[in-house]
Formats: C-alpha cells, sequence, structure tokens
C-alpha cells in the first residue's frame, strides 16, 4: 500500500513536470521561417530617371523583332517559337552552390496589360498601344524619349503607376529597353 | 461534411464572360459539375481522418486551444489568431504542428499535402461562419495585420509589383492576359481557400495562392509560416470579412 502511494506520487510528478516542459516548449515546436530579409533583397528601388543612350530607338528590323518578341512573351519558358536574332530562351546563372543553371529568361509580357497590333489575349490595364506611332509620335503628343522612360521606370511620369519597373529593377538591359520602345513606336501598318 | 455554395452572381459572371476571358464553354460545363461534386471533398475528409488519428480529433483540437468543443467553430473562424501559449500569431497549420510536437509526434511540414489537406478539414468546421478576426484584440494581431498589410503593399521583385499593383480598389474587374483581376474581398478569398484549383489538379491553401502571385509576378517567394505569410492571412481574410463572406470550405477555384 504505501509503496503503491508512493509510486503514484512519483507518477504524478513525473507527468506534471513533463507537461510543464512541454508548455515551455511550444513557443518552438512549429514552423515560422524568417522571411524579413528575403523580402528586405527585393525591394524596389526608388524612382529612376534615364537619359535615352544615342541611337537608341531606331527604325531596325532586327531590333524591332527583339522589341516585339519581348512584348509578346512572358518567358522562354513559355515562348512559343525561336527567338530572333540576339535573344536567348535560357540564360545560365550561377547558384549560391556554385552550380550553373540554366534559367528561363524573362520577357515584358507587355501584352498582359496592353493591347498592340497582333496581340493575343490581351489586358486592358494599360492603354491600347494599337496605331501607337500615328496616334502618339506623329501626333508630337509622346517622343521616343518619353517611351524609353516609360518602359524604363514609369513612375517617373506617374508615381502611382500600375505598370511593372523594367529598367531600374535590371530585369532588363537598355539595349533590351530600346528595342522595347522602337518596337512600340514602329510603323506596323505595312505589316 | 457541409458543401460549398458558390456565389451565384460568379456563377453568372462566368458564363457571361466574354471570349477574351481564359474560361471555354468546356470549361464551365466543368466547373458546374465539379460544384457539385468538389474533388477536394475527399482531402477534406482525409485530412479529417489524420486529425482523428493522429492527433486525437476535434476533442483534442478544442483542448489544446482551450475552448469547448461548441465554440470551436467560432474560434477557428478567427484565425490567424494569437495563441498565448504558442507565443505568436499563427495558422491553423502550426496550430496542429504545436499540437503533434506536444504529443510526441512527428512535426507535420507546413508545405506537406497532408498538412493542406487537415488545415482544409480544421478550417471546414467553421463552415458557414463568418471570420471573427478583431483586429484589435491585443497587440500581436494588429502587429501582425499591419504587417500583412504592409507586405501586401510592398513593391518587389523583377518587375517592382507588389500585391496592390494587382489587387487595388482601382483596377480590380480589368483583364491581365485574359485573367479579370479579382476583387479579394468580394471574392471571399479569404473564405474560400483552402481550395479545390482546377489549373492545378490538387487541393490549395491560402498562403500557397499567395505563393502563386509571388511567383508569377516574379517577386521572391516567401516561404509558409513565416509572419509575413500568416500577416498577409489576417489582412486578405479581414477583407472577405469586412465584405460579410461566409467560410465556405474547400473552394474551387479555376
Ligand atoms: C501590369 C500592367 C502593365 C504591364 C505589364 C505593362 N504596362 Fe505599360 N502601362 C500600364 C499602365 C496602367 C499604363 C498607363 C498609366 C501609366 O502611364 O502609368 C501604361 C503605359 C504604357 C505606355 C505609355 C502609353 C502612353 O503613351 O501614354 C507605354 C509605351 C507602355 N505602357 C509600354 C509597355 C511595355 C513596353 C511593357 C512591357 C515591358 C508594358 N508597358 C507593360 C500597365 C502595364
Ligand atoms: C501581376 C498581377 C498580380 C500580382 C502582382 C498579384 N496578383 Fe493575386 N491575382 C492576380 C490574378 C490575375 C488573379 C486571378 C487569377 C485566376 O483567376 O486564376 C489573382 C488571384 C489572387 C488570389 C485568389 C483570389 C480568389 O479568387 O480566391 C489571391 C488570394 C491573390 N491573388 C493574392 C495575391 C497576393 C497576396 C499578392 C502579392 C503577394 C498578389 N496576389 C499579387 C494577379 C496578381
Amino acid at each position: 500500500m504505501q509503496r503503491n502511494i508512493q509510486l503514484l506520487a512519483f507518477a504524478t510528478m513525473f507527468v506534471t513536470t513533463t507537461s510543464l516542459v512541454n508548455a515551455a516548449d511550444l513557443t518552438k515546436a512549429y514552423d515560422m521561417p524568417d522571411a524579413s530579409k528575403m523580402i528586405e533583397k527585393d525591394l524596389l528601388a526608388k524612382p529612376t530617371k534615364f537619359t535615352m543612350p544615342k541611337g537608341c530607338v531606331k527604325d531596325d528590323a532586327a531590333s524591332i523583332a527583339r522589341g516585339e518578341f519581348i512584348f509578346h512573351n512572358l518567358n522562354g519558358k513559355k515562348a512559343k517559337g525561336t527567338p530572333p536574332e540576339g535573344l536567348v530562351k535560357f540564360v545560365e546563372k550561377k547558384g549560391k552552390d556554385g552550380k550553373v543553371k540554366k534559367k528561363a529568361k524573362q520577357y515584358g509580357n507587355c501584352v498582359a496589360c496592353h493591347n498592340i497590333e497582333g496581340a493575343k489575349g490581351g489586358g486592358n490595364i494599360g492603354p491600347d498601344l494599337t496605331n501607337y506611332k500615328k496616334t502618339f509620335i506623329d501626333s508630337k503628343v509622346r517622343d521616343n524619349a518619353f517611351v524609353f522612360q516609360k518602359i524604363a521606370d514609369p513612375r517617373i511620369d506617374n508615381p502611382k503607376t500600375h505598370m511593372t519597373v523594367n529598367l531600374t529593377t535590371k530585369l532588363f538591359t537598355e539595349q533590351e529597353i530600346c528595342d522595347l520602345a522602337s518596337y512600340v513606336v514602329s510603323d506596323k501598318s505595312k505589316k | 461534411m457541409k458543401r460549398v455554395i458558390l456565389p451565384i452572381a460568379l456563377l453568372v459572371s462566368l458564363a457571361t464572360a466574354g471570349e477574351q476571358f481564359a474560361m471555354s464553354d468546356a470549361d464551365r460545363a466543368m466547373y458546374k459539375e465539379m460544384l457539385e461534386n468538389n474533388p477536394a471533398d475527399i482531402y477534406v475528409e482525409e485530412g479529417g481522418e489524420l486529425l482523428e488519428e493522429n492527433l486525437g480529433g476535434e476533442e483534442a483540437l478544442a483542448k489544446f486551444l482551450g475552448v469547448s468543443e461548441k465554440e470551436l467553430p467560432k474560434y477557428i473562424a478567427g484565425f490567424p489568431r494569437y495563441i498565448k501559449k504558442l507565443g505568436n500569431v499563427v495558422g491553423i497549420d502550426q496550430v496542429l504542428q504545436a499540437m503533434q510536437v506536444e504529443q510526441g509526434k512527428e512535426k507535420t511540414k507546413l508545405k506537406d499535402k497532408k498538412m493542406f489537406s487537415m488545415l482544409a478539414y480544421v478550417k471546414s468546421l467553421a463552415n458557414d461562419e463568418q471570420f471573427t478576426i478583431d483586429i484589435n484584440a491585443n497587440e500581436q494581431i494588429k502587429a501582425s495585420y499591419d504587417l500583412g498589410k504592409k507586405t501586401f503593399e510592398t513593391a518587389r521583385g523583377g518587375r517592382g509589383l507588389s500585391c496592390l499593383s494587382c489587387h487595388s480598389k482601382d483596377i480590380v474587374g480589368q483583364v491581365l492576359r485574359t485573367q479579370p483581376l479579382p476583387d479579394l474581398g468580394e471574392a471571399g478569398a479569404g473564405a474560400t481557400w483552402p481550395a479545390y484549383r482546377m489549373t492545378k489538379s490538387s487541393l490549395r491553401t491560402l498562403q500557397r495562392r499567395f505563393q502563386g502571385c509571388m511567383k508569377n509576378a516574379l517577386l521572391k517567394v516567401i516561404p509558409i509560416g513565416s509572419k509575413e505569410m500568416v500577416g498577409l492571412e489576417v489582412y486578405v481574410s479581414t477583407l472577405a470579412q469586412e465584405k460579410k463572406k461566409p467560410i465556405t470550405i474547400p473552394g474551387l477555384k479555376r
């Protein structure tokens, strides 16, 4: 009898201490990974004004073709057909582990928000860019430098824009912005 | 198990949406058919079995949360919420992990399909309830809401976009490539995930859905269960709460 009570007391003590330990442990019992550093590194830089390089926007078939391809496609993995000369579907990037990985090259997917000549499933978040040359450039409402800056960083013209930022984020090179601008302002009426 | 009742308005808008939208007539027919028989029902059921076998079911859950079984649905409708003994504002999935650890079981990963199923089951206990999130209940939930709202509005990634770029009031309903932009409150997003995602043929949770938008828009994809993700869930859930959208799990999405 005496022994039984002792055992019971011991068992109760054991149970309460374990549950006490557990209770203290529960603040670490679940996963809550840190994301703040990932976000910190990913932040968008301040609105940036760019100077359009000389000979940037031009009536050059190769440049316009690249601009067109970037405009209508999301990335190299999803793009159909062969990209024009000077543009690739995949780029090689060195990972943290030092291994070289093939990554789909990102394109503009401008068509997600804009309609334009030949657009398939164009969105309407941005203005329709059909007939852009005639409506905006020939009429002198816009010039090439405006188009270049708009694509590079639209926030300079409109701080509250819904449009994507393309050069400040380094998603594209200056040359690629020139290609896009050349395509937007090109005369597509004869095509 | 309670079945999801989809708002008539959504069906009508799907049925009348023009050519430019991604849903074809065949898709719409399939959608209607699936409404009657949501493929995710079996995952929710599986989640219920896992909870029962692995953790002791609703009774154990209610006990862990310090509420009666009767109070459980309303209490669940308040998630994500601050749980004192866990020291943070947490999601249902994190509560389940803590229960597993307390019972000496192996912790299921937050992104594990089994966890998605269990989470869906537990949230479905609150079906037909409206959210009961009180962002002024304590400083922790207030901070979580604020962090969620901030995360929602922070522009980042390769295209300099934030969630708000595509989900602000002024552009709702406009078309992004064939997809009309949803009003997250009106769509009851917080109240209808976990959902069966037809285009992915699987059960997805709200935080997993956030990751989808991040990936598509080139925002660095942040991990499920992080403070920012829980905050986003709080924020997006309150949008559904403001519109008085009842919880209906599992949802059914394009
Ligand atoms: C997420 C939506 C979105 C995407 C993606 C987008 N745009 Fe835009 N774009 C807009 C909006 C909205 C405007 C008008 C408001 C403004 O100027 O900020 C605009 C304006 C423009 C204009 C100025 C039109 C004018 O003359 O007023 C040009 C040119 C343009 N976009 C080109 C592009 C190109 C090229 C791309 C792809 C690299 C692109 N856009 C991607 C939303 C978008
Ligand atoms: C580039 C545009 C864009 C960005 C940026 C974006 N989204 Fe979305 N989001 C969409 C579109 C388009 C849909 C509807 C897609 C569909 O119907 O499949 C959507 C759908 C959603 C849904 C599902 C709505 C429902 O019906 O239940 C949620 C939740 C969501 N977004 C949250 C977010 C969050 C959180 C972020 C930021 C991390 C974000 N989105 C960023 C375009 C965007």
